[in-house]
């Protein structure tokens, strides 16, 4: 076991090294076969320890930090939980690499392009299965380093360097947050093991067990885009189309999920913590589905659609529903995958034309594209059948049977969001596919085989985590039932098939209404060529946070900058130097006047001395 | 011993003063200020005889032997230069001798 582990790591962090040392000497094809072989290689060893694992799997590779009391080992940690996700992560990165082999076939910078993925892959693993806090948050910030690094990877633009530059510091906000939680931590119980400190959450108070997991739900809303931390997510599209697929959709932002999943054992102690965090991932559920309903650019689309997803992961963790929000976790990483590579076909298809408005027809241009991208579509909206409805559906059954006041809202508005879902996904379907034929680019055939298996996945999905009523427990609440235990009230067999009878009619609802408001180009008739919800300008531009944050933080950041540079350093320190210099400088220069060769000056400059001389000589004698 | 020290001391003085304001004020004729250091040096040699004659030990004078020697020989090769420099400057004015500075 311990073997795999260490492969599982090595193999990514190998082909990111040799990429970065001698890859731009090797030919392309073997630089991207380095860099795709490692982490298929990876996602080997994952099914070899995912089939070897018996309970959990414990391991320490070295010693890492140690200072004191502090012992930061490398210590990784394989349970059922990090097993699936990890042979999600390395699977849905091995069909990424492949299609990024064809995305892209025509940019010079490939090298660097394979090393940050291959980067960002070994720092991933190193997240899900760090069993140290210390390690976990070196792969926490080594996945945002790569983030920042491939948002911006076309960094000659300035858009897309700003893009980047903005989802590393809103991200690093939420790290503060997580930070002070491993030193607090640390001081609490002496130990930066996660196993560890999950058992002694009972020893302290529930207060402390509170304001520990507010702030690691703070790091966790930094990461996953949630509200209030959720800016930077639509911007970060600015990257490369498998840059969104990988790292914004399907890898790194469900970490913040992982994190409080991990955590689940020690933060569940407190009432309050699953409280907060079912409403603010119910919050950014609908605040993002309203914004993705108004939305013209493909890839924001599914930005907003990925946060909007990821507030259900939220509500199903916050309902203490492990097993759903892992459920919805690898479905939806399925899906929107397989969404964010079809959106790449069609902007590759339009010449990198990314509004919507300005596609169309597409079905009978690009049915290879046109098919998987509708599974993917299908899952997302929930349509009856397909994995993102059993997933979804499963977080949502969490939710009702946990009963009470609160609960019962939330489930309301996080019904109402999954009509929301399935509107704004079919709108951007038929908006896209629907309508004329049109002259369009082809597609290299490879990315849209890649497509393949990701929609088999996302639309057989289900199959992981069959609903109980139709004979046994699914296959991963079996798996995972040692580490949640048993997770608040069994659904009776009727309740469950009542809501998902209601879970299909309003994704079926959501769909009709779709069709009648953009069903065969029946958005060309609106007002100015558009609807009128296009033209909302508030959901558009995501409820205008932007502005807000713009105008609470950075206009006085700014103002405060602005002083202390201009004010302060140029003003107090700068100009005082200067004025020492003026000073020293003048004073040079009036003496130097003095030494003019003059031999009488001289002389009577020497008399004057010894004239000083002789009368401090005469006042000390004196007195 | 007839005359007092003091005396001689004063004399000295007024004869170091007198011979030190020749040379500050007489810049215009180079010969003038080496009169003028001759002056000075003068009084130091009174200086030292009288203090000589005082405690009746024979180092002042010594020291006077010296200092004539000395100021025979810088006389001389100080002559020598005021004759160079004015042949190359048409000038005895001291204030002409000022380009090793520039």
């Amino acid at each position: 076991m311990k073997l795999y582990l260490t492969l599982i790591l090595m193999f990514p962090l190998l082909g990111a090294i040799l990429n970065a040392l001698v890859g731009m000497r090797l030919s392309r094809p073997l630089s991207q076969a380095i860099a795709c072989g490692s982490v298929w290689a990876s996602f080997a060893c994952s099914a070899a320890a995912f089939f070897a694992l018996q309970g959990t799997a414990r391991t320490e590779l070295f010693r890492w930090l140690s200072a004191f009391d502090l012992n930061a080992p490398v210590s990784l940690c394989f349970d059922s939980l990090s097993a699936v996700i990890c042979l999600m992560v390395t699977f849905v990165s091995g069909m990424i690499h492949l299609y990024s082999t064809a995305y892209m076939a025509e940019d010079k910078d490939y090298v660097r392009f394979f090393m940050l993925l291959n980067l960002f892959v070994f720092a991933m693993l190193l997240l899900l299965l760090a069993d140290s806090l210390p390690l976990l948050f070196l792969g926490w910030e080594g996945v945002g380093f790569c983030s920042y690094a491939l948002i911006g990877f076309w960094y000659e633009d300035e858009a897309n360097a700003t893009a980047g530059r903005k989802a590393f510091i809103v991200t690093r906000v939420g790290d503060v947050a997580f930070g002070v939680a491993i030193f607090w931590m640390f001081r609490l119980f002496g130990t930066v093991s996660i196993s560890e400190i999950n058992l002694m959450g009972h020893l302290i108070p529930v207060c402390t067990v509170t304001v520990l997991g507010l702030l690691l739900l703070g790091g966790a809303i930094g990461k996953s885009a949630q509200m209030p931390l959720m800016v930077w997510l639509p911007d970060a599209m600015a990257g490369p189309t498998p840059v969104s697929a990988l790292i914004h959709a399907a890898t790194m932002v469900i970490a913040g999920v992982y994190l409080l999943g991990r955590f689940f054992p020690f933060i569940g102690i407190s009432p309050v913590v699953p409280a907060v965090i079912a409403c603010i991932g119910t919050a950014t559920a609908f605040y993002a589905a309203t914004c993705a309903l108004a939305q013209c650019d493909l890839k924001r689309i599914l930005a907003y659609s990925t946060m909007s997803q990821i507030g259900f992961m939220m509500l199903g963790v916050g309902s203490g529903a492990i097993t759903a929000a892992t459920f919805h976790l690898l479905v939806h990483a399925f899906f929107k995958a397989l969404l964010f590579m079809g959106a790449g076909c069609v902007i590759a298809a339009m010449g990198h034309e990314q509004d919507i408005f300005k596609m169309g027809g597409l079905r009978r241009n690009l049915p290879r594209t046109f098919w998987p991208f509708l599974a993917g579509a299908i899952c997302l909206a929930g349509l009856p059948l397909t994995g993102g409805f059993f997933s979804k559906d499963s977080i949502l059954v969490a939710v009702y049977l946990k009963g009470g006041p609160l609960y019962s809202a939330l489930f309301a508005l996080a019904e109402f969001t999954a009509l929301l879902t399935a509107i704004y996904t079919f709108r951007m379907v038929y908006v896209v596919f629907g309508g004329e034929r049109r002259e369009v680019h082809t597609v290299p055939r490879f990315m849209e085989i890649t497509l393949l298996p990701l929609a088999m996945l996302a639309l057989f999905g289900g199959i992981i985590n069959l609903p109980e009523y139709l004979g046994r427990p699914g296959w991963l609440a079996g798996l995972l039932a040692p580490l949640t235990g048993i997770e608040g009230v069994k659904p009776g067999n009727g309740t469950e098939v009542i809501l998902q009878i209601v879970a299909g009619a309003i994704a079926l609802l959501g769909l009709a209404i779709a069709h009648t408001r953009y069903g065969g180009g029946r958005w060309r008739t609106g007002e100015r060529g558009l609807p009128a919800l296009e033209c909302n300008a508030f959901f558009r531009e995501g409820w205008y946070f932007d502005r807000l944050y713009r105008f609470l933080f950075i206009r006085p950041y700014d103002a405060v900058s602005r002083f202390l540079w201009a004010g302060v350093d140029e003003g107090v320190f700068n100009n005082s130097v200067d004025a020492l210099g003026n000073v020293t400088g003048i004073a040079g220069r009036s003496l130097g006047k003095w030494t003019n060769g003059r031999v009488s000056l001289y002389l009577a400059s020497f008399v004057g001395g010894a004239v000083l001389l002789l009368v401090y000589f005469a006042w000390i004698i004196i007195s | 011993m007839i005359v007092p020290l003091a005396h001689v001391l004063i004399l000295s003085a007024l004869i170091f003063t007198m011979g030190m304001f020749c040379l500050l004020v007489w810049r215009r004729n180079i010969i003038m200020m080496l009169i003028g250091i001759e002056i000075m040096l003068n009084a130091v040699i009174l200086a030292f005889v009288g203090g000589a004659a005082h405690w009746g030990t024979a180092d002042g004078q010594v020291f006077a032997l010296f200092i004539i020697a000395m100021t025979s020989a810088e006389v001389s090769l100080a002559l020598a230069l005021v004759v160079y420099l004015h042949r190359r400057k048409k000038s005895v004015n001291s204030d002409d001798y000022s380009t090793l500075q520039e």
